[in-house]
């Protein structure tokens, strides 16, 4: 990280609001307005450039929320429940983390806690944290940091890799007794899907978004607070 | 994927002509495309802001300028995009050995015990019937590791040689590895699950094993090598270009 400059010099960047870069090949694009069910991609390369997304503030706020009551019910009531010679055991996403980890295997208990647990929770979470203010017509002043960490929580979150795991974990252990799933599993398929229409639109619109507002008050991420990031000192004579 | 996709074709910019396309005869096989490195323009990788460097900012600075909305240093090209995906994607081939040969999993029963690797798991599938769900395994957990490093090696190969040769198709792959990478976590979670689900002490249970860690590893790496790659890459700028030359002897 570099300090921000002690004087403010002129920009050394300007905003090109009315053009798109393509992000895997460069190639230069002019910007125009997408309907609802508009898809744009790259002429050169076929990259998704941008999709007329319909969903507002609201919406997205709501379909969080929905994920984030899915993934506590998910976490907190049996996935399956398995039953053998009138042994009955209540299997939670936590508790098979806790025995692989007293097994012996706490570096897989706890990639699994990470990309099952840990950062869907935190992708759902971050997004509530944004959108609520956001849809107050307000920005937060975490808001960059937080949107940062969420381009992360999105890409390390599997909630659907794990949702298929446990379907075939139910096959493969249905000759040893029986094998009932439970809510959690339901809840589980439930968050997948609203995952998946809460990530379509993708994170650019939130920025932007984001940086149409006013700040809800000064902080050090403000990017208005910036005006380049080399010191004056350093520009050419 | 439902709809299919309309689309919209998006108009290159016509505006400020930097390199004329007239004069640029025609680069190999891509119509002159006017470029973000041409035209010193960068879209940022975090938050997709497009910025221009004015003329205020100094031609060839060592230091990287930073997205005015999100502040994330902005370059045309990430710079050590090879390197380390280099090193990612070694250190991923290593450990596919071991995540392979090692016994993922240990189950025991009143019958006796028996070390499972990850072939002899799909085997079990597939003797007992489930051959789809088999082939599921399969692919996410054999075949998808291993295409995904040869696809690393051969997009790093042609990435350091600058090579033109099909760029769009090789930007295709990346997007697919992009798109198939975290699925091979698929039997990390399964072994979890059943570690979860068969634990009745002698009656029958369930151990990870060592191997499945190297195999979260592969995953991890490869995950790791896929992001740290610049797609950009695999679309050299043409030499000619007269923004990016060594400064005058």
């Amino acid at each position: 990280m570099n300090t921000p400059p002690s004087s403010p010099t002129a920009p050394l960047l300007r905003e090109q609001a009315n053009w798109v870069v393509c992000d895997e090949c460069d190639a230069v694009h002019q910007r125009i307005a997408l309907g609802p069910v508009d898809v744009a991609h790259c002429q050169r390369c076929n990259a998704l450039l941008g999709r007329g997304h319909g969903l507002k503030v609201q919406s997205l706020l709501a379909l969080a929320l929905a994920a984030l009551v899915f993934l506590a019910i998910g976490n907190l009531t049996p996935l399956v429940s398995i039953e053998m010679r009138g042994v009955r055991a209540d299997v939670t996403l936590p508790g098979a983390l806790a025995l692989t980890w007293q097994a012996g295997q706490p570096g897989i208990a706890l990639l699994a806690a990470a990309t099952g647990l840990v950062f869907p929770f935190l992708m759902i979470g971050l997004r509530v944290a944004v959108l609520w203010p956001l849809s107050q017509g307000r920005r937060p002043r975490y808001f960059v940091p937080a949107m940062h960490a969420l381009r992360w929580a999105t890409l390390w979150s599997m909630v659907e890799v794990f949702l298929l795991s446990a379907l075939v974990a139910i096959v493969r252990s249905a000759g040893y007794g029986t094998v009932v799933p439970g809510a959690g599993l339901l809840a589980y398929a439930a968050l997948t899907m609203l995952l998946t229409s809460l990530t379509a639109a993708g994170l650019h619109t939130l920025w932007q978004l984001g940086s149409t507002l006013n700040e809800a008050d000064a902080s050090p991420f403000t990017p208005k607070s910036v005006p380049g990031n080399i010191p004056a000192t350093k520009a050419p004579a | 994927m439902t709809a299919p996709r309309p689309r919209r074709p998006l108009l290159r910019a016509a505006d400020e002509p930097q390199q004329a396309p007239a004069d640029t005869p025609a680069s190999d096989e891509d119509t002159p495309t006017h470029t973000g490195q041409q035209h010193r323009v960068y879209s940022c990788t975090a938050c997709g802001c497009v910025s221009k460097r004015t003329a205020d900012a100094p031609p060839a600075s060592t230091e990287p300028l930073r997205c005015p909305r999100c502040l994330t240093a902005l370059h045309h090209r990430r710079p050590r995009s090879l390197e380390q995906t280099w090193a990612y994607t070694l250190a991923a081939l290593l450990l596919y050995l071991p995540a392979n040969l090692l016994p993922v999993m240990a189950t025991s029963s009143v019958f006796g015990s028996n070390q499972h690797t990850l072939l002899g798991g799909i085997h079990e599938l597939w003797v007992s019937g489930d051959w789809a769900l088999a082939l599921i395994v399969f692919v996410a957990s054999i075949a998808v590791p291993l295409i995904k490093i040869g696809v690393l090696l051969l997009l790093l190969v042609t990435a350091q040689r600058q090579s033109r040769w099909r760029s769009q198709e090789r930007t295709q792959l990346y997007r697919l590895l992009d798109a198939v990478g975290h699925w091979s976590m698929l039997d990390v979670f399964v072994v979890v699950m059943l570690v979860g689900m068969m634990n009745f002490g002698n009656l029958a249970s369930v151990q990870p094993e060592a191997g499945l860690l190297a195999f979260g590893a592969v995953v991890v790496l490869t995950i790791f090598a896929v992001i740290s790659f610049d797609p950009r890459l695999l679309w050299p700028e043409p030499q000619r270009d007269t923004l990016t030359t060594a400064p005058p002897a």
